[in-house]
């Protein structure tokens, strides 16, 4: 299905785009926590000011009130070292009376990590030694043993990079894994769905993530199958009894017929008589056609009827049916005229000879029931483009633009669901209609050049082979 | 065409509706046969036939005690007669299922009397033809047998493209006979390859049958679709 790989690349998108966007904010959030702890909040930077604020007097050392400021507002206690007794010669006020007042180089070195008695400690250099303030206990961790490789450092952002893209690599491994086997249980799902409107059984595998689907799918196609068999089975009765009424109708039909016939030509009955013979024989031949038509066009219908299709010249087809109407129609009052191109002597068609003969005869029986009083048609072949386009018109009565809008575009009451009572045309334009579409042709009614109607049959035509 | 001699060939006709028997032989008997048995069962038929030894068969397919199909062949065992099939059973596959088997004719009810009459008439002519036949037409007679026209006392040999194309046109005598049946007669079943035309053949046919070469009465031309031979006695 086009649809899943399309869905993937979507995901896909979205996943990097998630993690590229999680990055970001990521590093925005540190970024604005971090700032929050330098600056002029920063316990070093408290330490330096308050050094900076020191100054020594006449008889001693005085913090200037800014400095004083900066200790209160931190909540600190401050002491200064002296830088070669490392004895505490200044304090803050409110040094807690725990805090040495004399210190050895380790400790100097260990608070400058670290607390002075719990008191996270931060120091700011003087000229006269060094400032330590003790921030309130709990207020600062600090890191006791900060250290870093140098190359790790000089590296960081191509570090940074490296881990960010394993980070994606993992993650997109996962995804894939994860999709393939999702997919691997979608795809015969996805088949399976777009193998259901093609009438074919179709059975899925219930296994995977997507069982429960592949079960929905396996019954729906039984549906599907069983609805199938049903309506094929309901037209093949209605085939087979029309078939059934019409082989019935044959045997007392032939009965009719023969006897009308021999009355016709009897010498022992008046000629009215013999004429009303005739009238019974016509008919009879009507109701015959009128079966024979029903039986094929429902045998169409259905699909029941076998069409052998083999390479045929519709030329010779067309002109051995116009010939074979004329042998029959002994009074010649419905001269046909061979109107095709004289230099158009084959035209190549995949073509049942008989049910295409039966087409082409039925369209000069229709010109001939709608014409009573006689009428000349002309038949032709002819080629348009890849196709073949057979013609059978006449110069007789015709029909009216609406009537002939009817025909090209209403269904045959046979083959119509709705109310058929204004329907009265007969089978012979739908079988041919049958025919043309049996071998992926249509046909199409319209107003003939020479007065009358024309019906044209177009057929798909072989292409010549080179010689 | 003289057709009397066919007039008194023995013809066995099989169908279960006594009626319709009553009918065939009645269309027959009007078109002038005379030797007809008719029967009523494949067993009837069988039995019938060893006594009258039928020269043609009018069977129907459906029968109280088998098919018409299975009666032919055991028929065609006893004796090589045509067979007609005359029966209700209009299907495609029926039909090629009897020529298939070696039926020599079917015909689909109902039917009308004439074509009955013609038909058998055509099967009993193929099958049992009167040698030597001459073939009467306005200005002169075709003898087939020896391939010529006579014509005023003179006998004008035929090519033999020329006995083909008038064998073909005599076979649907009064009838029309399409460029295309009559290219396949002469030059085999090729309805592509037209690099064959008859018209040069029926030009020199018409030079040999005609008084009026350029206003044919026997061998005449349905324009564009084929050509017509007029046999005088038809």
């Amino acid at each position: 299905m086009k649809s899943v790989p399309k869905l993937i690349r979507r995901f896909t998108g979205l996943l990097l785009l998630s993690f590229v966007l999680l990055v970001a904010v990521n590093l925005a959030l540190l970024i604005v926590i971090a700032s929050r702890q330098v600056g002029t909040a920063s316990p070093w930077a408290t330490a330096d000011r308050v050094a900076a604020n020191l100054s020594r007097t006449e008889t001693g050392f005085a913090l200037s009130a800014a400095g004083a400021d900066a200790l209160q507002s931190s909540g600190a206690w401050a002491v200064l070292i002296d830088n070669d007794t490392r004895a505490v010669v200044w304090h803050s006020e409110n040094l807690s009376a725990s805090v040495p007042s004399r210190y050895t180089l380790p400790e100097i070195a260990g608070l400058t990590r670290g607390y002075i008695d719990g008191y996270p400690a931060f120091t700011g250099g003087t000229e006269y030694g060094l400032m330590v303030l003790g921030f309130p206990k709990g207020s600062f961790w600090k890191h006791m043993w900060p250290s870093w490789d140098y190359q790790l450092i000089a590296h960081a952002p191509q570090i940074a990079l490296a881990v960010i893209a394993t980070n994606l690599l993992v993650i997109l491994l996962i995804y894939a894994a994860a999709t393939t086997k999702a997919l691997r249980s979608v795809k015969p799902v996805t088949d399976g769905i777009r193998a259901l409107p093609s009438g074919e059984p179709v059975r899925v595998k219930a296994a995977g993530l997507l069982s429960e689907v592949a079960l929905h799918i396996n019954s729906t196609s039984e549906v599907l199958q069983m609805q199938k068999r049903q309506l094929q089975k309901r037209d093949t009765a209605r085939a087979n009894w029309i078939a059934g009424v019409s082989h019935d109708i044959r045997t007392p039909l032939s009965m009719v017929m023969g006897y009308a016939g021999q009355l016709q030509s009897s010498p022992g009955l008046t000629q009215e008589e013999r004429r009303q013979a005739a009238v019974i024989l016509r008919q009879s031949q009507r109701i015959r056609n009128l079966i024979n038509d029903l039986n094929l066009a429902s045998k169409l219908e259905y699909n029941m009827q076998p069409i052998r299709r083999r390479e045929e010249n519709a030329v010779a087809l067309v002109r051995q049916a116009a010939a074979d109407f004329i042998n029959d129609d002994p009074d010649g009052k419905y001269p046909v005229e061979w109107t095709t191109c004289p230099s158009l002597s084959v035209c190549r068609i995949s073509a049942d000879r008989d049910l295409l003969k039966r087409a082409v005869s039925n369209l000069i029986q229709n010109s001939i029931r709608h014409n009573e009083n006689g009428c000349t048609i002309y038949v032709s072949v002819a080629e348009a483009g890849p196709s073949c386009v057979i013609c059978v018109e006449d110069d007789g009565v015709g029909a009216a633009d609406a009537q002939i809008k009817e025909l090209n575009a209403a269904p045959h009451y046979m083959v119509c669901d709705e109310n058929t009572a204004g329907q009265r045309h007969g089978l012979g334009l739908l079988i041919v209609r049958q025919i043309a579409a049996s071998h992926e042709g249509n046909v199409l009614i319209g107003h003939s050049r020479h007065g009358g109607f024309a019906v044209k049959i177009t057929l798909p035509m072989i292409k010549k082979p080179r010689p | 065409m003289n057709s009397a001699y066919l007039k008194d060939k023995r013809i066995l006709l099989v169908d279960d509706e006594k009626a319709l028997l009553e009918l065939v032989a009645s269309i027959l008997q009007d078109g002038g046969y005379r030797c007809l048995t008719t029967a009523g069962s494949v067993s009837e038929a069988l039995s019938l036939s060893e006594k009258t030894r039928p020269e043609l068969a009018i069977l129907d397919v459906m029968l109280p005690d088998g098919n018409g199909f299975d009666l032919m062949a055991q028929l065609k065992q006893k004796g090589d007669y045509p067979v007609l099939f005359l029966t209700a059973r209009g299907e495609e596959e029926d039909k090629f299922r009897g020529f298939g088997l070696g039926a020599d004719d079917y015909i689909v009810k109902p039917f009308l009397p004439r074509e009955l009459l013609y038909r058998v008439t055509a099967i009993l002519r193929r099958t049992y033809r009167e040698e030597p036949e001459l073939v009467p037409l306005r200005d002169s007679a075709i003898d087939f047998s020896r391939a010529e026209i006579i014509r005023n006392g003179e006998h004008i040999p035929l090519t033999a493209k020329e006995h083909d194309l008038l064998s073909a046109l005599y076979r649907s005598a009064g009838r029309i006979v399409t460029i295309d049946a009559l290219c396949e007669a002469a030059w085999g079943d090729n309805p592509f390859g037209y690099e064959n035309s008859p018209m040069a053949h029926i030009r020199r046919i018409r030079e040999k049958i005609e008084e009026n070469p350029s206003r044919p009465v026997s061998l005449v031309t349905v324009r564009g679709l084929g050509y017509k031979l007029i046999v005088e006695d038809k």
